[in-house]
């Protein structure tokens, strides 16, 4: 740097700071503060390059070697593909339907309840935007088959989403042994009027 | 060589300094409002203007603009007449320049909480309170040149430096960001549109910290720690440098605010290495403020300001350290609309920022008043108190962010996201933001203390409104000098040079999003919103649903699973202003509207939620919007809203305005009718109905055809 404080070699042209032996630079001051004239810290300066190089090789990664992890659709599809080769079949066709009433299924399927189905149908089954799941009135069938399509493929146009990628068929069927043995025949709140056929 | 008289009237920068204190406290108290909300989500008893949702904006403009705004203009008013060596150049312009800031921080306080806002994070204000602040910037920008013309020292300090970089950025930075078509008096729409909205914001959003937060606080630093330790700058070389490199550097890292998010992979990749680059300029302005205290550290022992100044700079120093880190995509994918931005940001304004500004009220107002600090104790247990109260700020808030962001991406060993109820995840870090408010509510004692000790400081003296000092006239050097020893002689150089160097950065990266077709590729799918939901979306601004709600979905397994398709860049193309938001205390929305998604609820669940969400989660902790459902659509400004669209080149075909509030009746009935059916007395002119048009519209357009 060509600053004019680079002339402080000579002697005479600079002060010495008492407290910390460095020099002042002659002729800077303002309003009573003074400047020295230290170097740059060299562990600064290399952190400077550092960074500069990282920038630069980051750069050269992205716009001459293209490489996937700079480039975010490709990196997905990788993730993608990699978590779909890791995973098992989600949806396996010999999962027997049936309804199970040991308690542990039963708490497993109290648990989903709780933090999913109990958004739209409440948390005693009393219904609010879904249909009151307490009642013998069913709209979509009352097996546990009927119980177990609805909740694996949805019913779109009414707001029920399909759950076959949310839930596995284990959690699936949980729930819906909850449903039939737990909350059917209960008396929810508030609960909704009855939708659908009796049975 | 004779000396000359004159002058210094502090009348200004005492104003401005008791205007910090005040603003300081107002704008602490709505942050620790919000900080309670977010527990008890009641608390604002339905009274809108209360809501988080709204009051988060002013928190975050009174802090900025407010706060350390009046601090850093009590320090401007200050340090510049006495380190050029002549009273500011105009008391009128001053005035102006101080009653015209206070009049935009009340026109901001009384139109945010209400609802009038353009949504950009730190660019909320109207545009007629935009251009009052340009106006008021140009007042202050003629008085400190004028004053610069008028000095009697030839160079100029490296504190001048950086109130000038500050000058001209901010100016530059706000003018681009709030170019806007105005509909009415209070209502505008952005000139940009999604994307290109985004990266605009965010070059704005980033280096309003930059040269709002930053730079003048540094010039501070560089008056107030060498004056109040009574020791010389450790080098005037790493000034230079780091000066030069911290200006040129920041302006291009605003994309890391957008990373994974639908910005060209190109540029953000200038957002990642331009941060990283950055911690060498920051480091450089920490250890020259720390190491220029060497000889002085038996002072700091004792010393409450110098205590001050050396955690507000250790605290710059770690959250610029932090920023670099959390802008490296792995981090960041992390990081991002968790709790860990906000513990981030706080790092920098409870501890660099108002540590700054408290050190710097401790030492000037003894000297302004003529007499000594009340009580140095208590001002000591001030400091402690509130280094205390920003690490339980802090702390928490870090472990929140990380327990949450990976909660998000956790998956069963089934394949299935292990928390697939986003509700769960925030009733987990909740704890945190207890222990959040608390640490706020110490900050908040603590800065109370301050008041007392300030009023009791200034109550013991008497105001000293003019003080004399006498300079030679300046004289042009004789002796040859170096190249920036020539541009400090020559401050309206030295303002183009600075002008140049941070206009290259954001020029790169903005012009080629508007040149280059393909960085936003077309997609035919993606429709204007329908009126109502325009309406709707309008409605979504005012309510600040953003701030809690992200529409950015990134191309994560753990996103894609939850909220579908990863958000594309031309989908973004009609949204004036765009909406991605920058934090998630609610689940992203972008897909809101699509019926095979997770995330999708009928209009009857929105309708029950939006009236009060704890009646469908018990554990929610979103406030309710009852007005909602009572206030009626405003069909009124419709036509004008269309046309403004049209002419930001949104493709309703021409005259559609005479036709759009056909369309919107008959679009709200439809979805009145769906709710009567259902059993809700609902009249199709109610807000709520726009509102739910707009989140049943979200993100469905790409999946039309599924």
């Amino acid at each position: 740097m060509a600053t004019d404080h680079t002339k402080n070699n000579h002697n005479e042209d600079y002060e010495i700071d008492t407290l910390t032996n460095d020099r002042l630079i002659k002729d800077h001051e303002y309003d009573g503060i003074r400047e020295l004239d230290n170097d740059l810290p060299p562990w600064w300066k290399w952190l400077f390059y550092l960074c500069i190089a990282f920038a630069i090789v980051y750069m050269i990664r992205l716009w001459v070697f293209h490489s996937d992890d700079l480039i975010q659709n490709r990196e997905y599809e990788l993730a993608m593909a990699s978590a779909a080769a890791a995973q098992p079949e989600k949806n396996n066709a010999a999962f027997e339907v049936r309804i199970l009433t040991d308690p542990a299924s039963l708490a497993a399927g109290k648990e989903t309840w709780t933090k999913i189905c109990s958004v739209c149908h409440l948390m005693d089954g009393g219904g609010l935007v879904g249909p009151n799941m307490t009642d013998n009135y069913w709209i979509h069938g009352n097996t546990v088959q009927d119980l177990y399509n609805t909740v694996t493929n949805g019913v779109i146009e009414k707001g029920m989403i399909p759950y076959k990628d949310q839930l596995s068929e284990q959690a699936r069927l949980d729930v819906i042994s909850y449903i039939l043995v737990d909350l059917q025949g209960t008396t929810p709140a508030i609960p909704k009027a009855p939708q659908g056929t009796e049975y | 060589m004779e000396l000359q008289k004159f002058t210094y009237d502090n009348k200004l920068s005492n104003m401005f300094l008791w205007a910090t204190v005040i603003w300081g406290i107002v704008g602490m108290l709505v942050g620790l409002t919000a900080a309670f909300e977010l527990i008890f989500p009641h608390m604002s008893g339905n009274i809108p203007w209360l809501v988080y949702s709204r009051l988060r904006p002013l928190h975050t403009n009174a802090a900025i603009f407010a706060f350390v705004g009046n601090g850093i203009f009590t320090a401007v008013y200050y340090s510049t007449p006495r380190l050029l060596k002549t009273p500011m150049y105009s008391k009128l312009l001053g005035n102006i320049h101080f009653w015209g800031w206070q009049l935009i921080i009340v026109s901001a306080a009384l139109t945010l909480p209400f609802g009038f806002t353009q949504s950009k994070e730190y660019a909320e204000l109207i545009w007629p309170i935009d251009v009052m602040v340009v106006l008021i910037w140009v007042v202050f920008g003629l008085n400190l040149i004028m004053t610069l013309v008028n000095r009697r020292v030839k160079h100029i300090y490296v504190t001048i430096w950086f109130y000038i970089a500050t000058w001209v950025t901010i100016a530059v930075l706000y003018i681009t960001n709030n170019l806007a078509l105005p509909t009415s008096f209070t209502h505008s729409y952005p000139i940009y549109a999604g994307i290109q909205d985004a990266l605009v914001q965010w070059w704005y959003g980033h280096n309003a910290v930059a040269f709002f937060l930053t730079t003048p606080v540094l010039g501070m630093m560089y008056y107030f720690i060498p004056k109040a330790a009574n020791r010389p700058i450790y080098s005037y070389k790493l000034s230079i440098i780091h000066f030069w490199a911290l200006i040129f550097l920041y302006i291009w890292a605003g994309p890391h605010h957008l990373l994974y998010s639908a910005l060209p992979d190109w540029a953000q990749a200038l957002g990642v290495v331009f941060s990283v680059m950055l911690i060498a300029p920051s480091w450089g302005g920490m250890i020259n403020g720390l190491l220029t205290l060497r000889g002085a550290w038996d002072k700091v022992r004792e010393d409450p300001v110098l205590k001050m100044f050396v955690v507000a700079v250790t605290a710059y120093g770690m959250a610029t350290f932090e920023g670099p880190m959390l802008s490296l995509k792995t981090v960041n994918a992390l990081s991002h609309f968790s709790d860990w931005t906000i513990a981030h940001v706080h790092i920098g304004t409870l501890g660099w920022n108002s540590m700054m500004n408290f050190g710097v009220i401790y030492w000037l107002v003894p000297r302004l008043f003529k007499t000594k600090l009340w009580s140095t104790k208590l001002a000591n247990v001030h400091f402690w108190i509130a280094t205390l109260g920003m690490l339980f700020f802090s702390i928490p808030l870090y472990f929140a962010g990380f327990t949450q962001a990976l909660m998000w991406k956790q998956f069963t060993a089934e394949g299935f996201l292990a928390y697939p109820n986003f509700l769960e995840t925030v009733t987990q870090i909740l704890p945190m933001y207890y222990l959040r408010a608390f640490g706020g509510s110490l900050y908040i004692i603590g800065a109370l203390m301050f008041v007392y000790n300030v009023v009791k400081t200034a109550k013991s003296g008497s105001f000293v409104r003019f003080e004399t000092d006498e300079a030679p006239a300046k004289e042009t050097p004789k002796a040859k000098e170096g190249w920036h020893r020539r541009l400090e002689g020559r401050p309206l150089q030295f303002t183009v040079a600075a002008l140049v160097v941070i206009l290259i950065g954001g020029l790169i990266e903005i012009v080629p999003m508007y040149l280059v077709k393909t960085n936003i590729p077309t997609i035919t799918a993606v429709m204007p919103y329908t009126p109502l939901e325009l309406e709707g979306r309008d409605i979504y601004i005012r309510e600040g649903c953003y701030l809690c709600h992200s529409q950015m979905i990134r191309p994560f397994r753990s996103e894609t699973e939850r909220y579908g398709e990863y958000t594309k860049a031309g989908e973004t193309v009609y949204d004036h202003p765009f909406l991605f938001g920058s934090k998630r205390t609610g689940p992203d929305l972008a897909r809101e509207g699509v019926k095979t998604l997770p995330n999708y609820k009928p209009d009857l669940w929105h309708y029950n939620h939006m009236l009060n969400p704890q009646k469908v989660s018990p554990e929610s902790i979103m406030p309710s919007y009852p007005w909602l459902a009572e206030n009626e659509i405003d069909y009124s400004h419709v036509p004008g809203r269309i046309n403004a669209m049209i002419k930001l080149g949104v493709p309703y075909v021409e005259g559609y305005a005479d036709q759009a509030v056909a369309d919107m009746n008959a679009q709200a009935g439809q979805i009145a009718a769906g709710l009567q059916a259902n059993g809700v007395q609902v009249d199709k002119n109610k807000e709520i109905i726009a509102l739910i048009a707009y989140l049943q519209r979200l993100g469905t357009d790409v999946y039309k055809n599924k």
